[in-house]
């Protein structure tokens, strides 16, 4: 750069991309100096094996409180009256809810036990039913989502959302620098979710920042070939990925495909080719003043980086490290279960070739923002859980002792802007604020709710808290006060990573108003 | 609209009349004016004018901009009339349908990528693209993804009201039902609720009104979620920005915006109104994309079952007025209500029609000059335009009132957008703005008189709308994935633009993947499409034209040259020059004239220069 701005990151950003290049191979005794260098002296303890996180983004704030709805007849009642009733094509067709389960198949399928609560009269729930539906194309005895719950592998974070610190509606109304600003817009509270912090507006996420934590501070890249950055985007540009000074590499579903018009990296014959290949080399190897194309030029070689290290490994050159089972088919298949299959494919990748350690994943479904069409056949809301789950039970599959075999090392989570309303506008649902997520994985303490928050606490009272019907920690359409912080969520997996509570207290700046640093459901 | 204005009659000989074989080079100029006062200072100058202010500069716009000047040019574009997709989308739908054949949104994208290359509107048409990723509409939402016509309207609209006044554009948009259906205005209906508030009969509901629409025209199409100065800068209070609205407000002004339906669903007839379906209606084209209609007290009295519109207050009676959004002026909120017990749109004698009061409440907020402005300046010259350069055209904006016209003469012959700082400057290096994929995609096409397939039995010319380009290059015309278009106005690339609190919106839509992808198609658009190639010769696509750079004797440098003036308006860096023309002369020396052409073409347009706009 020829002008003088901020350059000591451009440092560390090229520092970066040189260490995550397996080109640079002679560098690495130098960088291994570099990182332990940059580590701080009490997180001296080395990583083992191998961990990836996989943030699983449900674009558009899904209606969550119809993932999991409480079974005793006192708590189901409220839920049914605040969603404006059971739904009913005919004679309630603006109805959100779900109907009760009844007779043993259905009961069977879908309620569970919270293993968390003692309490015989409220530790029922029942799952949303295409939640625990598998899709048929799979083979039989494929664990439904109820089963991997039962089986303890499967949890529910409760009533998280985005937090300062723990509040209730009191201290919500006392001093508005008491709650995250901008709550209900999509936009401001994805960017609450997928960053660290929800009490300012940052370029960086949470995602990004572990990974770099990792890499300095542990060396976590630093296998027997280190080849990839820890953050790979197979959704495009999100902020969860984006470290101080890293960027996620991004993919897509087809894979790599090769450059058109040039050699990919090596040429065949042609000269031609040959000729405009080194032409964009002599481009790309330039230095720009002007940052637009500087920036450019620095995707683009990530890009032809990219390319050189793993095309040859993956679709379309290749499928040897695509897992070989059955994905979603027909109305189950989706967006999400094509990225999922791509993780799955760059996880074992990844691990037969020991080209990172620790990995951080980011995949994304839409169509979650459903003002209207929730209960559309096709793409309402119950047809997107069915994807979901689908996704996430081959997904699992794929990570099973026959094929990949690292259930117990990955680590799948949902995000999502925000729950919606319990009341329904007739068609749909509006934004809400706390919501419920799902952890899947191997190491996960599944079986069980998670909702031990400092001031609210527990499965949420899902009344309106209009003045007819006080509830005092929700709004007049049941929209509720989180219990849980996004902080303490993300932290929870990030320390499941293997960060410390102290590297978490640094990288979440409010975790620290929260007495519980870890969720603990995995 | 303006009135043609300034207009001359040379430029109505000009205009061009659809024709079975397009081609950009249609404006045959003679040169018989002296040269005005605000001439480019040359060809580049023109070039790189023409960059900002159409879908890419050809040959013979860069003489008529030479010979008239900048301000004739824009009057003149001003003036024209928009070209419409709608009846000719509608014509190729129709005669498909009646073939037999498949029908989607390619039959919009091919009219949409023909309109961008062809079109004599050219400022017209970028303006409606510009406006398009303001007040985002998407054929990837389930809810519109079938209206390919209405879709093809939504863009006729914006075109005509492109250089209009900004609330007649906030009122089209409003009343859209292509925009109902987006955002759910479409057929979003009062609370349901029992209950007078009278002590003993609490109001209680069941339901209330869908506010997709009532925030998203607050956040995303007018003022957005904190206060403005005139500069575009945050206004700060104890340190903190201040919001524009709450969820109060929201759910509130949701009430306004129900009631909505398709204007021939069959309001009923007689006192009982029998017939009346609010369900029915969009039974012709024309009526899918007329303004919806608002079933009121402007048709049916309070008590009856067909009147959907909200027109209660905050506490959901009669009793109290809606808090809509509150005004900042002097450092205080202005409160501001709407009656209840209003008609929706049509006001009944002594009354104001809520719908027109809340739009006009929303275009008198002071956010709305800088809020536009900024999103306008981003998509036409700079990311990161000065306070200065804001405030000028914010000015502009107030003074006008609202004349988005105006607004966009302002933005393109402000001193910053005219006289960009040299690259050593300090500001230098952050100035212009990443070229769109689609932009630089018509670019080229213009730059080398690209050769429109000729028209089909349905009355269709393939332009590879159905490219999937969403996919290769991150964004399609009204195809984003979500209402905050392909990048949203502050997205801020990790790295220097970050550090330096400086955004960079386009980059949001550049990554490893989609850097191939683009080239990919870009590839095919050049090697695999030009006149007088051998092997199969591609039908869905225009055909470049290479003879500019194929003529006898002419050396690599001056293809190069060529290739410079035509892509980067001259601005092509000496290393560049010479890495090109080694390309041509040492690398592809056996290589047949036309692949050296499109070579050259080809490699500058994934070059980090030509992905960039100064």
């Amino acid at each position: 750069m020829s002008h003088t701005r901020n350059s000591r990151r451009e440092f560390l950003n090229k520092l970066c991309c040189l260490a995550a290049s397996g080109g640079a191979a002679a560098m690495i005794p130098q960088l291994r100096m570099m990182g332990t260098a940059l580590a701080s002296s009490n997180t001296a303890n080395a990583l083992t094996g191998y961990k990836a996180l996989v943030c699983v983004y449900l674009n558009g704030g899904n209606d969550s409180w119809n993932l999991l709805v409480p079974n005793d007849t006192t708590r189901f009642n409220v839920y049914s009256a605040a969603r404006s009733g059971t739904y009913n094509a005919q004679s309630n067709g603006g109805g959100l809810g779900l109907s009760l389960p009844s007779g043993s198949t259905q009961i069977n399928a879908q309620v569970v036990t919270d293993l968390n609560d003692l309490n015989l009269s409220t530790q029922k729930y029942f799952l949303h039913p295409n939640l625990t539906s598998v899709n048929t194309a799979f083979p039989t005895g494929t664990p439904s989502l109820k089963d991997l719950f039962t089986q303890g592998h499967l949890a529910f974070a409760v009533n998280v959302g985005t937090l300062v610190k723990p509040i209730d509606m009191t201290a919500y109304k006392a001093n508005s620098l008491n709650h995250p600003p901008q709550l209900f817009s999509h936009a401001d509270q994805t960017a609450q979710w997928h960053q660290a912090n929800t009490s300012a507006s940052t370029a960086t996420g949470w995602g990004g920042l572990v990974s770099e934590k990792l890499s300095s501070a542990y060396g976590a890249n630093l296998t027997s070939n280190p080849t990839l950055p820890l953050a790979i985007s197979i959704a495009g540009a999100n902020r969860f990925e984006v470290g101080s000074s890293t960027v996620p590499y991004q993919m897509s579903t087809n894979g790599l495909n090769a450059l058109s018009g040039v050699c990919n990296p090596s040429c065949t014959s042609t000269t031609t080719s040959s000729a405009r290949d080194s032409a964009l080399n002599d481009l790309l190897g330039q230095t720009y003043a002007s940052d637009f194309a500087g920036e450019f030029s620095k995707v683009f070689n990530s890009g032809r980086d990219l390319y050189g290290k793993i095309g040859p490994d993956v679709p379309p050159l290749s499928n040897s490290y695509v897992p070989g089972n059955t994905w979603p088919t027909g109305g189950l298949a989706s967006s999400l279960a094509s990225q999922l299959k791509t993780v799955a494919t760059m996880i074992n990748l990844s691990k037969t070739r020991g080209y990172a350690s620790r990995q951080i994943f980011f995949v994304q479904l839409g169509g979650f923002d459903m003002h209207s069409g929730f209960q559309n056949a096709g793409n309402g809301h119950n047809a997107l859980l069915g994807q979901v789950a689908a996704a996430l039970n081959a997904f699992w599959t794929a990570m099973g002792p026959t094929y990949v075999n690292a259930q117990n090392e990955v680590t799948a989570f949902t995000v999502s802007d925000f729950a919606r309303t319990l009341q329904s506008n007739g068609a749909g649902s509006d934004h809400g604020w706390g919501s419920m997520q799902m952890v899947l994985g191997g190491a996960v303490h599944g079986g069980k709710l998670y909702s031990q928050g400092d001031v609210i606490s527990g499965f949420p009272n899902q009344a309106y808290g209009a003045a007819t019907n006080p509830n005092p920690n929700s709004f007049s359409r049941g929209q509720v006060i989180p219990g849980l912080g996004v902080e303490q969520y993300a932290a929870t997996l990030a320390q499941w990573l293997g960060l410390s509570v102290s590297d978490c207290l640094t990288i979440f700046p409010n975790l620290h108003n929260f007495s519980n640093k870890n969720l603990g459901f995995v | 609209m303006k009135a043609f204005g300034k207009a001359i009659a040379l430029a109505s000989a000009l205009a061009v009349t659809p024709v079975v074989y397009a081609d950009v080079h249609d404006h045959l100029f003679a040169n018989s004016f002296d040269v005005p006062s605000d001439a480019p200072a040359d060809t580049n100058a023109a070039a790189r004018f023409l960059t900002q202010a159409t879908f890419g500069p050809t040959a013979s716009d860069i003489a008529y901009l030479m010979a008239v000047g900048y301000d004739e040019w824009i009057e003149e574009q001003l003036g024209k009339k928009a070209t419409l997709s709608e009846p000719t989308v509608e014509a190729v739908v129709t005669a498909r349908t009646a073939g037999a054949q498949n029908v989607g949104q390619t039959q919009r994208l091919n009219r949409w990528f023909w309109q961008a290359t062809y079109a004599p509107d050219q400022l017209r048409q970028r303006m409606a693209y510009a406006l398009s990723q303001i007040f985002v509409v998407s054929d990837q939402a389930s809810t519109i993804s079938g209206d390919v016509v209405p879709m093809a309207y939504y863009q006729d609209m914006l075109a005509s009201d492109g250089f209009g006044i900004y609330r007649h554009l906030l009122g089209d948009v409003t009343y859209n039902p292509t925009m109902g259906k987006y955002l759910n205005a479409f057929r979003n209906v009062k609370a349901n609720c029992t209950g007078t508030g009278a002590p003993g009969n609490p109001v209680v509901c069941t339901t209330s009104p869908d506010e997709n629409y009532a925030r998203e025209v607050m956040q995303l199409f007018s003022v957005g979620l904190i206060q403005l100065d005139m500069q575009g800068k945050t206004v700060l209070s104890a340190g903190q920005p201040i919001p524009t609205y709450d969820q109060t407000i929201i759910s509130s002004t949701a009430k306004v915006f129900t009631g909505f339906t398709y204007s021939d669903a069959p309001i009923g007839t007689g006192a009982n109104f029998t017939g009346a379906n609010f369900y029915a209606g969009g039974a012709t084209f024309a009526a899918q994309y007329a303004p919806m209609n608002c079933w009121g007290t402007e048709i049916y009295p309070y008590s009856n079952g067909n009147m959907k519109h909200d027109i209660t207050g905050d506490d959901y009676t009669l009793g109290t007025a809606k808090t809509v959004l509150s005004w900042y002026v002097g450092g205080q909120y202005v409160t501001n209500t709407i009656d209840s017990g209003q008609s929706c749109s049509v006001p009944l004698p002594g009354h104001m029609a809520d719908v027109e009061e809340e739009l006009d409440i929303i275009a008198g907020h002071s956010n709305i000059a800088p809020f536009i402005t900024r999103q306008l300046i981003q998509r036409f010259v700079t990311s990161n335009p000065s306070p200065e350069y804001i405030g000028r055209v914010t000015a502009v904006f107030t003074s006008s009132k609202g004349d988005l016209g105006d607004v966009l003469k302002a933005i393109l012959m402000d001193t910053e957008a005219r006289n960009p700082p040299a690259l050593t400057d300090p500001t230098g290096p952050a100035y212009g703005k990443l070229r769109e994929p689609i932009l630089r995609l018509t670019a080229m096409w213009r730059a080398f008189n690209a050769q429109a397939q000729p028209v089909d039995q349905y009355g269709e010319i393939a332009m590879n709308g159905g490219s999937n380009s969403l996919s290769n290059y991150g964004q399609g015309p009204y195809e984003s994935p979500t209402v905050f278009n392909f990048y949203t106005p502050d997205y801020a690339q990790p790295g220097v633009f970050a550090d330096n609190n400086l955004v960079s919106p386009e980059f949001q839509i550049v990554n490893e993947s989609t850097i191939y992808s683009v080239a990919n198609s870009y590839y095919q658009m050049t090697a695999g499409a030009y006149v007088g190639m051998g092997g199969a010769v591609p039908t869905n696509r225009p055909l470049i034209n290479l003879s500019s750079l194929t003529t006898s004797g002419i050396t690599e440098a001056q293809i190069v040259a060529k290739v410079n003036a035509a892509m980067l308006y001259g601005s092509m860096s000496a290393f560049m020059q010479t890495t090109l023309t080694n390309m041509l002369h040492y690398g592809m020396s056996g290589a047949s004239a036309q692949e050296k052409a499109w070579s050259a073409i080809y490699v500058t347009m994934i070059s980090p220069e030509y992905a960039t706009q100064r």
